[in-house]
C-alpha cells in the first residue's frame, strides 16, 4: 500500500476546517474517519497487483556505448482497470531510463513498456524487479507490489579499434598478393604458376615451366596462411589500473572530485582499466588474423583460467570473444605466471605466436615471467604488448616548480625500468609492443602484419 | 516467454513471509520495553529535586532525615513558605529551618521565612533576608576539608566535604573550613536565633552522609532543636499566570490545538506519501577505481617528501642519457667519456660543462635541480637539433 500527496493535502486542508469549527476535537475526529474511510475505498477499488502478469522482450546483447531497447510486456487478467506508476529497476550501471514509467492497463488487456539502457560497464547486467504502484480511482492511495521478471542484457566491449581494421586488411591484401606483389621472399609460400605479363618481375620466371609450356610462365607466392595465434590476455592486478580517458563513458571513470578538494592532479578522470584497452587490441588483431587464414585462440588468465576459444570458425570468431570477454574483470591479484605458461604450452601443442596482453611491470614480471620464457619462446613466437601510461608521459615533461621535477625524475625512473625490462625481453627473443592506449591496437597490428611479412609466425 | 498459465511472479509477501520478517524486530523491542520496566521498577524512589529529605537517590536526603528521626527529631518537609512559618510556629521557636534551594521562592515568601521564629541552616544557598550579612565571595572547590575553627559542632565532626562558595561573614561569626578565599561554613548568632551558612549542600547528601564527618556534622548543625522544618522546592511548580490571572495556554483557543493536531496527521500522511519507494534500492558491486599512474605520483611524492635530488638528478639524468645516446650513433653501453665527446662535438659546449651537466654531482637544494632540468632539456634539445 501507499498514499499519495492528496492524502496529505486532505489532511491540511482539514485542519482549517477543525480551526474553524465549533466543536474542533469532533470535526478531527469526522475528517480523519472520512480520510480513513477514502483511502480504504480506494484501496478497495484500485487494480489488483498480484495477478499481472510480465513478459520481456528486446536486445539481449549490446555494445558498450550503445543503448539497449528491453520490453515489458504488462498483462492484466484481473477486472479492474491498472493505472499508476511502473518501475523497472536495473542496476545503476544499466542506465536504465526512464526511471518510473506510466501504467495504464485495462482489464484484460496488455500494454507494452519500453526501458532504454544506457550501460556503462561491460558485463552482464539483470533486470532486479519490477515494482507497480496501482492507484485507486479517487487518487488518495495506491496498492503497491512487486514482480520478479528475469532478463539479462550483456554488455559487450564496444571494439572502437574496428575504425583502423580497413587499412590493415589493405596491408594484408598487398602482403596476400591479390594486388599484383610477386616478391618472393621469406614467410611466402609457392602459389601458382600464371602467364608472364609485362612489368612482372623476371627473377620470379619459372624456366623449367617455361620450356615446357611454349610460353613465359612466372611463379606466383603468397604469405604462409593457417598459421595459429594464441591471444592471452592477462587480469590480474595490473591490469586494473586505469589509463589514458575513457572514449566510451565508463563506471568510475569519470573525475571524482569531492567538495574542499583542490582541482590538481587529483581532477583527472582516471580513463580506461587497461583491460579494456587490452581488449580492444586483442579485438582488431583477432579480426586481423582471422582475415588473413590464420587460426585464432584466446586466453585469459590471472590465477585460474578466466576464459578460454578455441577452435571458432572465422565467421563466428568476433562473436564468441567479445561473448567471453564481456564479463571479464580485472582480478587485484598477482597473476600466476607460472601457471599462465602451464596452459599456454598445455592448450597450444603446436607453434603459435603467443600474444600476451599484460603490463611491462618489471617487478611482477622478473619474478613472475621472465624465469619462465625460455620455456615459452623454446616452442612459440611470443609478443609481449603493454599499454603505456599517457599520465606519465606528461608527468615526464613536468618542469619549473620542485614539485613537478620531483614527479618528473619518478616517470623517468618509472620509464628506464620498462625500457630495461623491454630490452630484457628483446634479447630472449620476445617481441614487444608498448604503446599508448590510442595506439595500442594498431600498434599491435602492425607488429602481426610485420611478422607476417616476414614469415615468422 | 511465459505462457498464461505461468505462476505468479509476483514478490508480495504472504502473511507468513511477513510474520518471519518481524519476528526478529518484534522480540527485540519487547525486550527493550521489558528491560526500561525493569530499570523503572527497580530504580527505586522517586528523583526529585537535590537535597529532598524524602529522595532516597544519590542526591537526595533521605538518610539524614533517618537519622534524625532515630535521633528523635522531627523532620518536617515543607515545600512553601508560609507552611515552614507556620511549622516553625507550631513548634513554638524550638525548631531549625533549612533550606537547600531559594530559587522557587518570591520576596514575599523570604520575607515571611525570615520573620519565623527559630534557627536556621542555609545549605548550598545564601540570601541577604534569611542570613544578613553573610556574602559570597568567591568559587571554592566542593572537597573534604578540615574545620581549623572553634565552632564546637564542627571541632567535633572533623573534617567534612564542603565548598561551593567561600563565604565572608558579619563581625563576630565564626567561620568553618576555610578556602583559600574565606571560609565555606559561617555559623553566628543574629537576634537571639542561631544562623548557620554552609557553602554546598553536598554534605547532606546520601552520597556523601557516609564520607569523613559529613553525618557528624550535618547532625549537630540540624539535631539541637526538637524540629527540624525542612524547606525542598515543590514538587510541582506553579504555573506563570498572566495579569488576568489566566495563563498563556489557557488564552489559546481550544481550537488551535485541535487544528495543530490535524496538521500533525497531515505531515504524518505526506511523510507516509513520500517515504514510500517504488521498488527497491539497487545496490552493486562495482570495479575498483585506480590510476594506474598512481603509483608513479606516490613515487614522486616519496622523491619531494626526502629531499632526494639525488635519486631525482640522476634518474632525469639517465633518460636524458637513454634518449640521446642513440641519436649520437653510440652504442647503448657507451662509456662516459665517449659520451661527452660526442656531445661535445655534436653541439659544440665546453667539455666540462657538458660533463657536469651529465655526470656531475647532485644539485645542492630544490631551486638547483629544476635548473638541472631545464639545462638538461636544452641540451637534449641542442643535440635533436644539430
Amino acid at each position: 500500500m501507499a498514499l499519495t500527496g492528496r492524502a496529505g493535502l486532505l489532511a491540511a486542508l482539514g485542519a482549517v476546517a477543525v480551526l474553524f469549527a465549533p466543536e474542533p476535537g469532533l470535526a478531527l475526529a469526522g475528517i480523519a474517519l472520512l480520510l480513513l474511510a477514502l483511502i480504504l475505498a480506494d484501496l478497495a477499488l484500485a487494480g489488483a497487483v498480484r495477478p499481472l502478469r510480465f513478459h520481456r522482450a528486446g536486445d539481449s546483447t549490446v555494445r558498450l556505448g550503445n543503448q539497449a531497447r528491453v520490453e515489458l510486456i504488462v498483462e492484466n487478467p484481473g477486472s479492474r482497470r491498472v493505472r499508476g506508476a511502473l518501475r523497472d529497476a536495473w542496476p545503476p550501471s544499466a542506465g536504465a531510463a526512464p526511471r518510473h514509467l506510466a501504467l495504464d492497463v485495462p482489464a484484460g488487456e496488455k500494454r507494452r513498456l519500453v526501458t532504454t539502457l544506457t550501460p556503462t560497464r561491460r558485463g552482464d547486467r539483470e533486470a532486479v524487479t519490477v515494482t507497480v504502484r496501482s492507484l485507486g480511482p479517487l487518487g488518495v492511495a495506491a496498492r503497491q507490489g512487486a514482480h520478479e521478471v528475469p532478463w539479462t542484457v550483456r554488455v559487450l566491449p564496444p571494439f572502437l579499434s574496428r575504425k583502423h581494421l580497413p587499412s590493415r586488411l589493405a596491408r594484408l591484401r598487398e602482403l596476400e598478393g591479390r594486388h599484383p606483389a610477386l616478391v618472393r621472399g621469406q614467410g611466402t609460400e609457392f602459389d601458382s604458376l600464371r602467364e608472364y605479363v609485362v612489368g612482372d618481375d623476371v627473377r620470379s620466371i619459372d624456366w623449367r615451366a617455361t620450356a615446357r609450356r611454349h610460353d613465359v610462365v612466372v611463379r606466383t607466392w603468397r604469405p604462409e596462411r593457417d598459421r595459429r595465434v594464441l591471444i592471452v590476455l592477462d587480469t590480474g592486478r595490473t591490469s586494473a589500473g586505469r589509463v589514458g580517458t575513457a572514449p566510451v563513458p565508463l563506471a568510475g571513470a569519470l573525475p571524482r572530485t569531492p567538495p574542499g578538494e583542490a582541482a590538481g592532479a587529483d581532477a583527472v578522470p582516471p580513463g580506461w582499466p587497461r583491460l579494456d584497452w587490452s581488449m580492444d587490441a586483442a579485438l582488431l588483431l583477432a579480426a586481423l588474423a582471422a582475415r588473413a587464414g590464420d587460426r585464432v585462440d584466446f586466453l585469459a588468465y590471472d590465477r585460474a583460467v578466466r576464459a578460454w576459444v578455441s577452435g571458432a570458425s572465422r565467421t563466428e570468431l568476433l562473436s564468441a570473444l567479445v561473448n567471453v570477454m564481456a564479463p571479464l574483470e580485472a582480478e587485484l591479484v598477482e597473476s600466476d605466471s607460472a601457471g599462465m605458461v602451464s596452459a599456454v604450452l598445455s592448450h597450444a601443442k603446436r607453434r603459435c605466436l603467443v600474444v600476451l596482453l599484460t603490463d611491462l611491470n618489471s617487478a611482477s614480471l622478473e619474478e613472475g615471467l621472465l624465469p619462465l620464457l625460455p620455456q615459452l619462446s623454446a616452442r612459440h613466437l611470443v609478443l609481449v604488448a603493454a599499454v603505456s601510461d599517457p599520465r606519465v608521459a606528461a608527468m615526464a615533461r613536468g618542469r619549473g616548480t620542485p614539485e613537478l621535477v620531483y614527479d618528473a625524475a619518478a616517470a623517468e625512473r618509472l620509464n628506464a625500468d620498462r625500457r630495461a625490462i623491454t630490452a630484457r625481453l628483446r634479447r630472449h627473443g620476445v617481441e614487444v609492443v608498448d604503446a599508448l592506449p590510442d595506439d595500442i591496437a594498431p600498434a599491435l597490428a602492425d607488429a602481426y602484419l610485420a611478422l607476417k611479412a616476414a614469415g615468422r609466425l | 516467454m511465459s505462457a498464461p498459465a505461468a505462476p505468479s511472479t509476483s514478490l508480495a509477501p504472504t502473511p507468513g513471509v511477513v510474520w518471519r520478517r518481524w519476528r526478529g524486530t518484534l522480540v527485540v523491542g519487547l525486550l527493550v520495553l521489558f528491560t526500561a520496566g525493569v530499570v523503572a521498577v527497580f530504580s527505586g524512589g522517586d528523583s526529585g529535586e537535590a537535597n529532598d529529605p524524602a529522595d532516597s537517590s544519590l542526591s537526595g536526603s533521605l538518610g539524614l532525615a533517618r537519622l534524625l528521626a532515630q535521633e528523635g527529631v522531627r523532620v518536617e518537609r515543607v515545600t512553601s513558605a508560609a507552611t515552614a512559618a507556620a511549622a516553625a510556629e507550631a513548634a513554638g521557636g524550638d525548631a531549625l529551618l533549612l533550606v537547600t534551594a531559594l530559587s522557587y521562592l518570591t520576596p514575599g515568601d523570604l520575607r515571611t521565612l525570615a520573620d519565623a521564629p527559630g534557627d536556621r541552616l542555609l545549605a548550598g544557598v545564601v540570601s541577604p533576608h534569611l542570613a544578613p550579612g553573610v556574602t559570597a565571595v568567591d568559587r571554592a572547590r566542593p572537597r573534604s576539608r578540615e574545620p581549623e575553627c572553634a565552632l564546637p559542632a564542627a571541632v567535633k565532626a572533623g573534617s567534612a566535604y564542603l565548598g561551593g562558595v567561600a563565604l565572608d561573614g558579619p563581625p563576630g561569626a565564626i567561620g568553618c573550613y576555610p578556602s583559600a578565599d574565606g571560609p565555606t561554613l559561617v555559623s553566628y548568632t543574629h537576634q537571639g536565633r542561631r544562623i548557620t551558612v554552609a557553602g554546598g549542600a553536598e554534605f547532606l547528601t546520601n552520597l556523601r552522609l557516609a564520607e569523613d564527618g559529613n553525618a557528624a556534622l550535618a547532625m549537630n548543625l540540624t539535631g539541637a532543636r526538637s524540629t527540624v522544618v525542612w524547606l525542598t522546592a515543590p514538587d510541582e511548580p506553579p504555573p506563570l499566570a498572566g495579569p488576568s490571572g489566566r495563563s498563556f495556554e489557557e488564552l489559546i483557543p481550544a481550537g488551535v490545538w485541535w487544528a495543530a493536531g490535524q496538521l500533525a496527521l497531515a505531515v504524518a500522511l505526506l511523510a507516509l506519501w513520500r517515504g514510500r519507494r517504488l521498488g527497491p534500492v539497487v545496490a552493486e558491486r562495482l570495479p575498483v577505481v585506480v590510476r594506474a599512474a598512481e603509483t608513479v605520483e606516490g613515487r614522486g611524492r616519496l622523491y619531494r617528501a626526502g629531499r632526494a635530488r639525488d635519486r631525482a638528478s640522476a634518474a632525469l639524468r639517465a633518460g636524458l642519457l637513454d634518449r640521446i645516446v642513440p641519436r649520437l650513433g653510440l652504442p647503448p653501453d657507451s662509456g662516459r667519456d665517449a659520451v661527452i665527446a660526442a656531445v661535445t662535438a655534436r653541439t659544440g659546449r665546453d667539455g666540462h660543462e657538458v660533463a657536469a651537466i651529465l655526470y656531475g654531482p647532485p644539485p645542492a637544494d630544490d631551486a638547483g635541480l629544476v635548473a638541472l632540468a631545464s639545462t638538461l632539456d636544452t641540451l637534449e634539445r641542442q643535440v635533436k637539433d644539430s
